[in-house]
């Protein structure tokens, strides 16, 4: 049963349209990823859902209840922000007892209440500071006492980990990891960045511009991308999409683009405008039918990020560390067809393309 | 580096300006206690030959002096909680909600503080008849509110947009209501900008005079600035002394308020200057 969901919900603010036409429904105990680029609604979502905005038309139901007019402080939601919004007036005590004050819980049950979470979250020893004497590792966590000690039933957490250096943040993506498994609730995470999106989440929403453009588990979004921008905007290094035609060719057809010829098994029609994408690890330089020419190598240690050209477009392509490219030296190089994208140019769906093996 | 003779000037000069400033103060204050002989004296004296606070017990007891002051007090009191409550309302109103005509209010409420106070005295005096308040201190709390409200919106505006967004935003979704969200979250970050607009307001209360002159015309609801005047200063003789020592009293809830409060009212006169 759908433990949250979006039922044709529009949001604009003026003529400004942030959310289009947002059909979403999460399930009880999920964690959901609502990624995106900046502008793409994702926080709009997320604050619609915590009661901050209104919906211009649809439903959002929390379990079985509409609840676009409930106050959000009634929705049995608990939030964490990108900026804290801890109160810098109240000590983190008194930040993380909030909610239960005005929930009118009694004080011995509050101040346990708050021991318990302060020593869940390592915080024991910070109860009497003010949030401006904390690190920003340590207010994040009163951020996230605050919104457990109340055990909601739906937390939501709008990008609480970007303003962490990258170290603490690959140790907070795992504790978040950790409560959710302990707390078993669902979970809904705003981010713009696809590895915690990736790492985190059970689904995930991918939005572009007030749209959903696709909502599935991360192997699925990286494996099958529904469309041009998701192929573009998940995987790092990004996707490599390179435009083309197909055409006859013989006696079938055949993906043709400025050095590339990819014959095609099933699928398509001739005069068709096709992008392929091609992941950076599913290029493999050294050997094969085309030709590309080094640009830019980039060592990182664990491997190699190559730019090389290929018919005029720059591609990425992922190499193992221990192979030598020289700069400005061409180099052949195959493609993994089994493993190729193709979508429409025209309208960016993706195509159900087959790729035969290249003839050897 | 400066040199010591640049330093030494530079000391002289701000001194000048210090004593030159004081000076009125200064000699107002050494007036109220000299004897009456002593005031027409020629050569004039600086320092008093006696010192007597005769002056100040005349005032106490044979004046509606305390009376006045008790008019100010309420006045000043009264105009400063009823611009200050309705300002913060007002000003959270102007930042945080969206509604049609937001900024047009907003510089309308600036343009009525553009208008040269002077304008609205015949028209308020005529509302005040009409409503039937002339010659109480209400009509003066009016009065003053309709001039001291515009600047003290814009005042606590400026505060109030540097307090984020999200703070008020975790209230509500922590279980607040919207006045509870106010209460607990806002009011305490506005604070500074409260106290400033509250010290501005109380001060304008305090020394205004022309509104007090023509709206006000009985003892009853006199405050000090006009009583003093018209309780003092004839077209035959002024009471220099009384005056000067009423006019030490006038001051000196100015004064005290000013050293407790001083580092707020300057705090708020730069909000808005800087962000963050």
């Amino acid at each position: 049963m759908a433990d949250v969901s979006f039922q044709k919900v529009r949001k604009a603010f003026g003529s400004a349209v942030a959310v289009k036409s947002l059909d979403l429904a999460i399930g009880s105990g999920e964690f959901v990823s609502l990624l995106g680029p900046s502008g793409c609604g994702k926080t709009t979502t997320l604050r619609m859902l915590a009661g901050l905005e209104f919906p211009t038309e649809g439903e959002i139901r929390i379990g079985d209840r509409v609840v676009n007019a409930v106050p959000p402080g009634q929705r049995d939601i608990a939030m964490v922000f990108q900026s804290y919004a801890l109160y810098p007036h109240m000590s983190v005590g008194e930040n993380i007892a909030y909610p239960l004050k005005k929930r009118g819980v009694g004080r011995a049950e509050r101040d346990a209440k708050v021991a318990s979470v302060a020593a869940t979250l390592q915080l024991g020893a910070l109860l009497d500071r003010k949030p401006r004497q904390l690190s920003g590792g340590q207010q994040q966590r009163v951020a996230l006492g605050r919104a457990l000690v109340r055990d909601p039933k739906v937390f939501l957490l709008d990008e609480p980990l970007s303003n962490l250096d990258a170290k603490l943040r690959a140790h907070m993506r795992a504790e978040l990891i950790e409560l959710h498994r302990k707390l078993g609730k669902t979970f809904i995470y705003v981010t713009h960045d696809q590895l915690e999106a990736m790492t985190m989440s059970d689904r995930i929403a991918v939005m572009h511009e007030g749209d959903l453009q696709q909502f599935g588990a991360p192997m699925q979004v990286y494996e099958k991308p529904a469309n041009l921008f998701v192929a573009g905007f998940i995987g790092s290094p990004a996707m490599n999409l390179l435009p083309g035609m197909i055409e006859s060719s013989g006696s079938g057809l055949a993906f043709v683009r400025q050095g590339l010829r990819l014959a095609v098994g099933a699928g398509g029609q001739a005069g068709q405008k096709v992008t392929i994408g091609v992941r950076p690890e599913d290029i493999a330089l050294g050997s094969g039918p085309f030709v590309a020419t080094v640009r830019i190598v980039e060592p990182t240690g664990h491997e190699t990020i190559v730019m090389a050209d290929i018919g005029g477009q720059s591609a990425i392509v992922r190499v193992q560390p221990d192979t030598a490219h020289v700069v400005g030296s061409e180099t052949p190089f195959a493609v993994r067809t089994s493993r190729l994208h193709a979508f429409d140019s025209v309208t960016g769906a993706r195509l159900d393309l087959a790729f035969a093996p290249p003839a050897s | 580096m400066k040199t010591l003779a640049g330093r030494i000037a530079f000391n002289l000069f701000a001194w000048t300006v210090v004593l030159v400033t004081a000076f009125p103060l200064i000699w107002m204050i050494l007036t109220s206690v000299k004897p009456q002989f002593e005031l027409f004296r020629i050569p004039p004296t600086f320092w008093p030959e006696q010192i007597t606070f005769e002056h100040y017990v005349r005032l106490i007891y044979e004046t509606p002096f305390l009376k006045y002051m008790r008019n100010s007090l309420i006045l000043g009191f009264t105009t400063t909680i009823v611009v200050v409550v309705v300002a913060t309302l007002g000003a959270h109103s102007l930042v945080r909600f969206r509604y049609p005509g937001r900024e047009r209010l907003a510089q309308m409420v600036l343009f009525t503080y553009l208008l040269p106070s002077v304008v609205l005295i015949l028209p308020l005096y005529l509302m005040m008849v009409w409503l039937g308040i002339a010659n109480t201190i209400f009509s003066l709390v009016i009065a003053y509110t309709t001039f001291a409200l515009p600047y003290a919106l814009w005042l606590l505006r400026s505060f109030m947009q540097g307090i984020p967004d999200d703070l008020e935003a975790a209230a509500l979704v922590d279980g607040a209501t919207r006045m509870e969200a106010f209460v607990d979250v806002i009011l305490p970050q506005a604070l500074p900008g409260i106290i400033s607009t509250s010290l501005f307001t109380f001060i304008l209360a305090w020394n205004e005079y022309l509104y007090a002159l023509v709206l006000v015309n009985t003892d009853e609801a006199r405050p000090l600035t006009t009583g003093v005047m018209s309780m003092l200063v004839s077209a035959f003789n002024i009471e220099w002394s009384l005056l000067m020592a009423a006019s030490v009293m006038m001051s000196l809830p100015l004064i005290i308020i000013f050293a407790f409060l001083q580092k707020y009212l300057t705090r708020g006169f730069g909000a808005g200057g800087v962000k963050g």
